[in-house]
């Protein structure tokens, strides 16, 4: 690797970093007006995710999903495809592989496991596809289909876990357990920490080689970047674009069964803290890079984790995080605006 | 001539967007009553030019003078306040609301101070109606309108507050024929009634048939204001397109050697859009190795879509395409390329280029395998660099290293990004649309010798320009478009400006 090219990918960490920075420093007044213990507060917000080895597994499984849904939201951003559907892609693939899980439980895991595995992968994939197929053929914008599907999704899966699949013996509108056999083991050394944090970073990696260092990427990029640009030099940008809403879907849906096999074992409804729109604002920060994304969805799961025992510790209220999230957003933005308003 | 005669006058105006120069020192002045019509190529700066007036845009430099005053247009609202109205080529109307609603828009009249007082809106524009004689229905719904009527709605609507100045936007371009004579009559009407008029056009036929005057307008620069009884329209296309020196080009007396084969065939093409109308009408031209053929014609004849025809991204309706003997009429882009077509397209931001993505990709994008920089499916990093190094090098791409991102170099450069990789492949057929538009004197010379390299080797070259000096600097034979139509094919010993030039103008006699 040349000296450029480490700059650059270096150079693409500057953003979310030196946003995140201000964000905190300027989150840290705010905090000062508040509590009388700024310091504690912020030492839980940011650190009490690695006090114990609980919290720490807890900031893990916040992280999984973030990560897989950020990285779906960039492979259609990246194909110019606005998809806003993470959300929907989630509970998508968790409710099929909860299904599959409790319906085929006796089969042996070595066959069930992939099924469930496969099936929650391929319901994303499908979310993906639809506005895809509908935005190439027809030209329909994918903003409103996608947010669609969320609904329709969301509201699907409720009746599902209320109506079919619910364990009636427990507490609330969450389905049966799926078989143990097929749980995720817990990550090595962090009990109740998912193993699929191991998945999200390796897929973050793999992201970033396909998009930028294959000839696909180069094309799905530039079906991205300039559709008419694509035709005229003769990529098959349609189809560019078709595939990566499936994957979008796919990693969106591998987040929901990854949730389910590694982390919730059964299909809970509304398991999800707004993770698909997190995502989304994980990836944008990001500027829609995959290492990036990686570490602003970390940062955002210490967040979301910690503000927990920031509230207990201190009068500082939990929702701070809503209020850095938007801070943190403007910033961003104003920082993507220069280079416009310099031109 | 006093003050008093002008109702506008503008001295020195200049208008830049970062380092481009739209508008250099124009000067324009606009008699009290008269049509005055804009005129210039696409990308000249009328529409830059009319975009200050109405306060769209501010000048960098120079002064307005509106009925004997200075003044500052900071915004639209401030524009139609001193009586400027504009009515722009797209139309800014509410289809589902009615004639009335959509002059009145913004604006209601009020009853009670509260309410939308619809009736006395439709009475008023019934009487404005009235008044102009412009055959329109206050209540119908601007949606069931054609786009004619729809103009008049928008005319109207500065009409209703009382402009004095009434600019129109190249009002022509979205209208049939039939809808440019009624319009003609509409202006006519108006000047009679006492208002100015600032109309905008490239067309020269509308320019003889509403002006008073004509003031032309090349790459930003105001060239000359005519009385429009006193010159013709070839006179005003000789400034449209101006007299430049010629670039270095393969000159007018070269005995050339006997020409290759026929690589490019066209047999009755025919194009029409979505509503029927006729973009491309019959048209058949042939391409021979080692011939560089030139399609002159002002902009907007059909150039564009005859060049998306051949390129692959248009369905033609009618008519074969035979590329070295195959037929490609119903071909992929991927499979023009490999039977033998390189591209260069009008607009290299447009369709040329991706801004976003680096030098080296946009150069590799078409070249991936042919110049072996994948493996498998992984691009190696190391090959692509060099590629794109050895590039940079051979075309002169000033500024460039391969990791930029391509919107980080000069039109001229990038021009040159493109030009490279479309020649990689060393295509037998080059289709090159607009290859100097916005490129400065030293790129284009570097191009044009580049085109003219691929025609010695061998190469038939289809060479798409508006700008005239371009045209007959590199061509062989001259074809000239007007209105989708191809009007002739001239050996370029036999052309000249004249004659070209009143083909642009589409009089076949005059070139008779």
């Amino acid at each position: 690797m040349t000296a450029a090219r480490f700059k650059n990918s270096v150079r693409a960490m500057y953003a979310p970093i030196a946003s995140i920075l201000l964000t905190l420093a300027l989150g840290f007044l705010l905090v000062m007006a508040i509590t009388d213990d700024p310091l504690q507060a912020y030492r839980d917000l940011l650190f009490a995710n690695f006090d114990s080895l609980g919290s720490f597994a807890l900031f893990l499984n916040r992280a999984t999903p973030l990560t897989l849904i950020a990285l779906g939201v960039i492979f259609s951003f990246r194909a110019g495809i606005f998809n806003v559907g993470g959300e929907g892609q989630l509970y998508a693939g968790a409710i099929a592989a909860t299904v599959i899980g409790v319906t085929f439980a006796g089969l042996p895991a070595i066959v069930l496991l992939p099924l469930a595995l496969m099936g929650g992968i391929l319901a994303g994939a499908f979310l993906g596809w639809v506005p895809g197929v509908l935005k190439v053929r027809l030209a329909v914008d994918e903003v409103v289909t996608t947010l669609m599907l969320n609904i329709i999704v969301l509201l699907f899966t409720s009746y599902l876990s209320n109506q079919v699949i619910r364990d009636t013996k427990s507490y609330g509108a969450v389905s049966e357990m799926v078989p143990e056999k097929i749980w995720l083991p817990a990550l090595p050394g962090v009990p109740g920490a998912t193993s699929g944090i191991v998945v999200a970073v390796l897929l973050a990696f793999a992201t970033w080689v396909v998009l930028f260092r294959t000839v696909w990427g180069a094309q799905l990029r530039a079906s991205g970047t300039n559709l008419r640009f694509a035709n005229a030099v003769g990529i098959p940008a349609d189809q560019r674009i078709i595939v990566a809403m499936l994957i979008a879907g796919g990693l969106g849906g591998l987040a929901g069964v990854l949730y389910v096999l590694g982390i919730g074992h059964r299909f809970e409804q509304n398991f999800s803290p707004e993770y698909g729109l997190v995502g989304l604002t994980c990836a944008l920060l990001a500027r829609i890079h995959p290492i990036g994304a990686l570490a602003t969805a970390i940062f955002y799961a210490m967040m979301i984790n910690g503000s927990a025992y920031m509230q207990i510790s201190t009068d500082v209220p939990r929702s701070l995080v809503d209020l850095l999230t938007g801070l943190l957003v403007l910033l961003m933005t104003a920082r993507l605006a220069t280079p416009k308003t310099r031109s | 001539m006093t003050n008093a005669d002008h109702i506008l006058r503008l001295s020195g105006i200049s208008k830049s967007f970062g380092e481009k120069v739209a508008l250099k020192h124009v000067d324009l002045d606009v008699r009290r009553g008269e049509v005055h019509v804009i005129c210039g190529e696409n990308g000249a700066g009328k529409s830059t030019l009319m975009n200050i007036l109405a306060g769209i845009h501010q000048p960098t430099a120079g002064t307005l003078i509106l009925n004997g005053r200075e003044v500052v247009i900071s915004d639209p609202i401030e524009a139609s306040r001193l009586g400027i109205g504009m009515v722009h080529q797209h139309f800014a109307l509410v289809p589902s609301m009615s004639v009335s609603e959509n002059v009145f828009l913004g604006r209601n009249l009020r009853k009670w101070g509260v309410f939308a007082d619809k009736a006395a809106m439709v009475a008023r524009t019934r009487e404005l109606i009235a008044r102009y004689n412009f055959r329109l229905d206050p209540e119908a719904t601007v949606g069931t309108l054609s786009v004619g009527q729809r103009q008049r709605v928008e005319i109207l609507k500065a009409l209703a507050f009382n402009a004095e100045l009434l600019i129109l936007d190249e009002p022509t371009a979205v209208l049939t024929p039939p809808e440019v004579d009624e319009l003609i009559g509409v202006i006519a009407g108006l000047r009679e009634m006492g208002r100015t008029i600032l109309f905008i056009t490239h067309k020269l036929r509308e320019v003889k048939a509403v002006s008073d005057r004509v003031t032309v307008i090349r790459h930003g620069e105001s060239v000359a204001t005519h009385e429009t009884g006193s010159v013709s329209e070839a006179d005003i296309a000789r400034d449209m397109v101006g007299r430049n020196v010629f670039l270095v080009g393969r000159g007018n007396e070269q005995a050339r050697r006997p020409f290759g084969p026929t690589v490019l065939k066209l047999s009755n093409v025919s194009m029409t859009d979505s509503a029927g109308r006729l973009l491309l009408k019959n048209i058949s031209l042939e391409v021979r190795a080692g011939e560089i053929l030139g399609i002159a014609g002002v902009d907007g004849n059909g150039q564009t879509e005859l060049s998306e025809a051949i390129a692959g991204l248009r369905e033609i309706q009618a008519g074969f395409i035979e590329l070295g003997g195959r037929t490609i009429t119903e071909a992929s882009v991927p499979e023009r390329q490999s039977a033998g077509m390189g591209f260069v397209p009008e607009d290299r931001l447009d369709r040329g280029l991706s801004k976003t993505m680096s030098v080296a990709e946009n150069l590799a994008v078409s070249n991936y395998r042919r110049a072996g920089l994948k493996r498998g499916g992984y691009v190696d990093q190391d090959r692509l660099e060099a590629f794109a190094a050895e590039k940079i090098r051979e075309y002169d791409i000033r500024g460039a290293v391969p990791e930029s991102p391509v919107s980080t170099l000069s039109g001229g450069n990038m021009q040159k990004v493109v030009i490279a990789r479309e020649l990689y492949r060393d295509p037998d057929l080059l289709v090159v649309c607009q290859p100097t538009r916005g490129v400065d004197v030293g790129a284009s010379e570097f191009i044009y010798a580049r085109i003219m390299a691929a025609a010695d080797r061998g190469r038939a070259v289809l060479l798409i320009s508006s700008e005239l000096s371009e045209i007959f600097a590199l061509s062989d034979r001259i074809g000239v478009m007007y209105s989708g139509q191809l009007l002739r094919i001239i050996e370029r010993k036999d052309a000249d400006e004249v004659i070209v030039g009143a083909l642009m103008n589409g009089s076949l006699e005059a070139a008779a």
